[in-house]
């Protein structure tokens, strides 16, 4: 019996009250949009109050326990020969490219990120479909493991290809 | 003569392209006049102005296309330097583009009939840039014959192409030349079915605009709706043979004259009746074949090899033809076979199956289909449509087991000793074999039914063709056993054993 034995790091703590804070906003910007247009706009028959409700508050759950399951399954791991990521809830996803093939490292926060000192860190390699995330490490962090990611990949021979 | 070919003067494009466009004008008068003496006869203008109008019109366009293909001439200059093919172009906006020789991939020369009773050839130069999006492309339009086989001979070969190294090139022996015999595979495509009935529909309108109508259509329909049990079938009829025919006529003249060869280091294809296509494939950037099987194409017997290669470009929109097809359709045992002597190892004979699972998975998918199908077909009944939707759902269900059970059965992998081998797909059956150096990482999927079952997709990913190749539905252990042993020392790692 062979199972992949799960990335030895986890992402920042903060990952949680980040990724549930950025869907409270998309939560928040729905409901901006559906509560006048039910108002204003319908008869405002109570069934369709009813149903609105449901959604958002469907919503507002997802947005508190979707971030929390994907924290639990969602691991990283960089070793000299390769990068090894696991993501996913429902459908899972391990992703592993090997040091040598590896063509960009790139960090990226995003404005929400910022705020709560967190950052993504890419990797790409020469196929379009190769590309992973090693989704919300401590800023400073991804920082250094982009930079020593690029040394590394620089040190290694080859085109990629 | 590759001396004469490269150089630092700047070179024009060859006169004779004067008398080409001229030639190829007229075929563009003829319709205009059709068009004038149609719109003249229905206004009853006389003969003079008819005939003066028709001539009027058939100078205009001939004497634009020449002063436009005389600017174009003056204009368009090009050379071969040492390092880089250089076109400078353009009449109005001028052009400087320039394409390093190293980055030189494909040499396409095409000759409509015109040009080549001529002697001149039109040569594309694609650098096969998959990743910068812009069309990495330059074209000479015209150059003669010899000259365009010298570029050819000097950005892919970078050796001279004297007269005896071209008579060589025919006693190469060919990796395969084509066999007439397998026109008989070229009608075997949905095209065949309904090829002449777009054909027809996108001629319609044209036709009645010109009033070939005149109540055609009314007297057609009145035959069909007067006498539907011989009419239909008797249409379908000539509708096949008419789509056959032109799925022949096609194959024949874009894989007549087809011969693949193997060069030191590439592999080269030249196909085409009317136009000659010519293209050079490295072998350094072949990560492996694939055996294309429709599904009418294999109920004949027949399969046409792809090639899974890096730095290749996409397929455009506007082209008919795919660029990483490397064969007509062919007999599937002689395609088997090429398969064999391109990727340069003989592929694994028989394929492995997958475990019961998968085949469970597929099934359950078409129950839960028919199912839905069966709850659209209620809500249909409830509002207005009769009772025989409920038919739909009935004779889906057996045909969706069918397919399931097939979908199962074409599944198939093995691990060959440079390739990863993965076959799938009814409609479109395809077996990759890529080579396991070419592979540039792992993804492994697991969505929640497969989790239920056992099952992983593996997907090999790779900087050739569309960047990912699937064998999906493996048994968990099985498929993390066989992603470590196609590339050692990737996944071991990362691997626990129990």
């Amino acid at each position: 019996m062979t199972t992949l034995r799960p990335p030895r790091h986890a992402p920042d703590p903060r990952a949680v009250a980040c990724w549930t804070a950025e869907r409270l906003i998309l939560t928040a910007v729905l409901a901006a949009v559906v509560v006048p247009a039910y108002w204003f706009l319908t008869d405002r028959p109570l069934w369709l109050g009813a149903v609105t409700a449901a959604v958002l508050l469907a919503c507002c759950a997802m947005s508190v326990i979707g971030p929390r399951m994907l924290y639990r399954f969602q691991r990283w791991e960089v070793t000299e020969e390769a990068v090894y990521t696991r993501t996913g809830w429902l459908e899972r996803v391990w992703r592993v490219a090997p040091m040598s093939r590896i063509q960009t490292v790139d960090t990226r926060r995003g404005p929400l990120q910022n705020l709560f000192g967190l950052a993504d860190v890419k990797v790409t390699t020469a196929s379009s479909a190769g590309a992973i995330t090693l989704h919300a490490l401590d800023a400073a962090q991804a920082a250094e493991l982009a930079e020593r990611l690029t040394a590394i990949t620089q040190a290694t021979p080859g085109d990629a290809t | 003569m590759s001396a004469e070919v490269a150089g630092t003067d700047w070179r024009g494009l060859d006169r004779r392209s004067l008398a080409a466009s001229a030639v190829l004008s007229f075929t563009i008068v003829a319709p205009a006049v059709l068009v004038l003496v149609r719109i003249a006869s229905a206004n009853d203008w006389g003969v003079t102005p008819t005939v003066l109008a028709c001539a009027g019109a058939g100078v205009l366009i001939v004497l634009g296309t020449l002063v436009y293909d005389l600017l174009r001439l003056r204009t368009t200059s090009w050379r071969l330097t040492g390092e880089r093919l250089e076109l400078r172009s353009g009449v109005a906006v001028r052009q400087h583009r320039s394409i390093p020789r190293e980055r030189v991939r494909s040499v396409d020369l095409k000759a409509d009939p015109v040009r080549r009773a001529l002697g001149l050839a039109v040569v594309k130069v694609g650098t096969g840039e998959q990743a910068g999006g812009e069309h990495a492309e330059l074209t000479l339009d015209p150059l003669t014959r010899q000259e365009a086989e010298d570029l050819r001979h000097a950005l892919l070969l970078r050796a001279p192409a004297t007269g005896a190294a071209g008579a060589a090139e025919h006693e190469r022996p060919a990796l395969a030349v084509l066999d007439w015999s397998w026109l008989r595979y070229a009608p075997l495509t949905v095209w065949s079915f309904i090829g002449a009935a777009l054909v027809l529909g996108a001629a319609y309108k044209p036709l009645d605009a010109l009033g070939l109508d005149e109540g055609l259509a009314e007297s057609a329909w009145k035959w069909v709706t007067g006498d539907p049990w011989r009419a239909v079938p008797l249409i379908l009829a000539v509708n096949v043979l008419a789509g056959a025919a032109g799925a022949a006529a096609v194959f024949a003249t874009s894989w007549g004259r087809y011969r693949l060869e193997r060069e030191p280091g590439r592999l080269r294809l030249s196909r085409g009746l009317l136009t000659t296509r010519s293209m050079t494939l490295e072998e350094r950037r072949l990560r492996g074949v694939e055996l294309a099987e429709p599904l009418l194409l294999r109920l004949g017997g027949g399969a046409r090899v792809k090639v899974v290669t890096t730095g290749l470009r996409k397929r455009e929109e506007k082209e008919a033809d795919d660029v990483s097809v490397l064969t007509p359709p062919m007999p599937l045992a002689g395609a088997l076979e090429l398969a064999g002597q391109v990727s340069g190892s003989a592929l694994p004979a028989r394929l492995h199956g997958r475990p019961k699972a998968a085949l469970h998975r597929r099934l359950r998918l078409g129950v839960v289909e028919t199912v839905v199908l069966a709850g659209v077909a209620g809500l249909l009944d409830l509002w207005w449509l009769p009772a025989w939707i409920w038919l739909l759902p009935l004779v889906n269900l057996p045909i969706a087991l069918l397919y399931a059970r097939a979908e199962y059965r074409a599944l198939g992998h093995a691990l060959g000793e440079r390739h990863l081998v993965s076959r799938q797909g009814v409609a479109a059956r395809r077996t990759v074999a890529l080579e396991r150096r070419g592979i540039i990482g792992w993804r492994i999927k697991e969505s929640y039914f497969q989790r239920r079952l056992g099952l992983i997709t593996l997907t090999a990913t790779t900087a050739a063709g569309p960047g990912h190749y699937d064998v999906p539905d493996l048994d968990g252990s099985a498929g993390l056993d066989l992603a470590a042993r196609t590339v050692p020392g990737l996944l071991d790692k990362f691997l626990t054993k129990r």
